[in-house]
């Protein structure tokens, strides 16, 4: 048994220029392992192929080369379960908030006789609880997305990707989610690849991040955040983490430049 | 309000032209109306209305699900959306009313004539229609679904379907507008007994009292199904969408 929950070895992706006469590789030989139940963010500027990269991992876009092994709990590599939060809900419109859930269920091959007490145990963890029969138009933005993960945890997955998932959000709103999902956390243990675009969202939430530059992409900084958590926005300790990171980054994007 | 006045201005012009001509040949609105009772007051006219109303429901059947199906299937596999591609446009540009007299030809005076004509220049539109909804399906749900691992049938069932209902809701109230006017014209010539059937015997008659009574009676009913059935299924249907306004 592996105590790393998502192996990437030597992974590569190329895109076809807009003339369509080359190829650029958006990213080259990436590797990365991801401990079990531990959180890791990506960070990088828009357009470096993060979601690409999540993309990859979730097996919706083919890789050129490299390896992807998402490791289930008894070892077993093809019975591993994705969650995955998307920038938008990616909802059901149709589908009541509780079937949506369900439909997420039914697709794993869950056992209907424990979807009840799923439903209602990932609701009340997003603090949805009563929005059960409600259809998510019917919700804001953020508690769509609410629903969104919900839907992803009551798989329990063995890896949760998540794609910007506040970016569409207000800000005042977003703060609200990032501290509720450091709540959650406490309760579920997922394995999660975060990917952002913000290093205080990053740090904030995270224990590893790493830092992608753009084209290819590539890791060119990786850090612990020790900081034991449920942790406060305000910390200072993190302010001070997310600026050391600012002007690493810079150096590195002007380094590129040159 | 400017309706109401449009509906008077109408019925006085209508019974002032009828002055001029024979009741026969141009009714006043009181003697169309005479001419209504007259046919509803003959239990006979039920079992024609009956008889006319079943080849509709039939043809409409057929076509919505002859016609979703391959619209359908069309749109899921692009080597079939181009394969069918040129059959729908000819069976779309043939003349309708060709079809009507080729059915009585290959199926003489039977059941099988009306519905089939019907079916024949109906469900083509539906499948244009349905195939145009696949090409609208939200790539971004696909994957979605794919990354929860969902199976082709729940994917049809709970996240192609839904997309594609409002497609299928035009297409059927398309449908049905055709539907009934194509079995009148097919019963004209193909049938022994039916609302179309009635038209060609007053025509015959040279009543166009009763043509317009029989016209006017049938669709009549046609709107009642129209905001009676269809509108209130197509409300519920879409009921999750009203709850968009909070």
């Amino acid at each position: 048994m592996s105590s790393d929950a998502v192996v990437i070895e030597g992974l590569s992706k190329k895109f076809p220029s807009p003339t369509g006469f080359r190829q650029f590789a958006v990213i080259e030989s990436l590797s990365l392992q991801i401990a079990r139940a531990s959180f890791a963010s990506i960070v990088g500027p828009s357009g470096c192929g993060k979601s690409t990269l999540l993309n990859i991992v979730a097996g919706i876009e083919p890789h050129d080369s490299g390896e992807v092994r998402i490791v289930a709990q008894d070892g077993d590599s093809s019975s591993a379960r994705i969650g995955y939060v998307f920038q938008s809900p990616r909802l059901l419109n149709w589908l009541t908030v509780e079937d949506n859930i369900k439909f997420a269920l039914e697709a794993q091959n869950i056992g209907r006789a424990s979807w009840g007490e799923r439903v209602r145990k990932y609701l009340d963890m997003v603090g949805l609880a009563g929005q059960e029969r409600n259809f998510p138009l019917k919700l804001s933005g953020g508690m769509q997305q609410r629903v969104a993960i919900a839907r992803a945890l009551a798989i329990e997955p063995d890896i949760l990707l998540m794609d910007e998932p506040f970016s569409h959000l207000d800000e005042i709103t977003a703060r609200k989610m990032r501290v509720d999902l450091m709540h959650i956390l406490e309760h579920a243990r997922p394995t999660i690849l975060f990917v952002t675009h913000s290093l205080r969202e990053a740090v904030f939430l995270s224990e590893e991040v790493y830092m992608m530059s753009v084209r290819p992409a590539r890791i060119f900084k990786h850090l612990r955040v020790d900081i034991p958590r449920p942790r406060e926005p305000e910390d200072p300790r993190l302010f001070d983490l997310e600026k050391d990171l600012v002007k690493e980054f810079f150096a590195v994007l002007e380094q590129d430049h040159r | 309000m400017p309706g109401l006045l449009s509906t008077i201005g109408l019925l006085l012009l209508w019974k002032a032209v009828s002055l001029f001509f024979l009741p026969t040949f141009l009714p006043s609105p009181m003697e169309l109306l005479g001419a209504i009772v007259s046919i509803f007051s003959n239990a006979s006219a039920y079992l024609i209305i009956g008889k006319t109303l079943q080849r509709v429901f039939a043809g409409l059947v057929l076509s919505m699900l002859v016609g979703s199906s391959i619209g359908l299937v069309m749109g899921l596999h692009r080597t079939v959306g181009s394969f069918f591609d040129s059959w729908i446009m000819v069976l779309l540009t043939f003349p309708s009313i060709s079809w009507a007299f080729l059915s009585v030809l290959w199926f003489g005076l039977s059941e099988v004539a009306p519905i089939f004509t019907v079916v024949l220049i109906v469900f083509p539109y539906v499948t244009m229609n349905v195939w145009e909804g696949t090409k609208a399906l939200d790539k971004e749900l696909t994957d979605m679904a794919t990354v929860f691992r969902v199976k082709r049938f729940l994917l049809l069932r709970k996240v192609v379907i839904p997309q594609l209902m409002p497609y299928i809701f035009s297409s059927l109230r398309i449908s049905f507008a055709l539907s009934w006017k194509i079995a009148l014209v097919s019963e004209a010539f193909g049938a022994s007994r039916g609302v179309g059937k009635e038209l060609m015997y007053w025509f015959q008659g040279t009543r166009a009292d009763m043509m317009l009574a029989w016209g006017a009676s049938f669709m009549a009913l046609m709107v009642l199904v129209d905001a009676f059935v269809l509108r209130p299924w197509e409300n519920r249907v879409f009921s999750w969408r009203q709850a968009a306004a909070m």
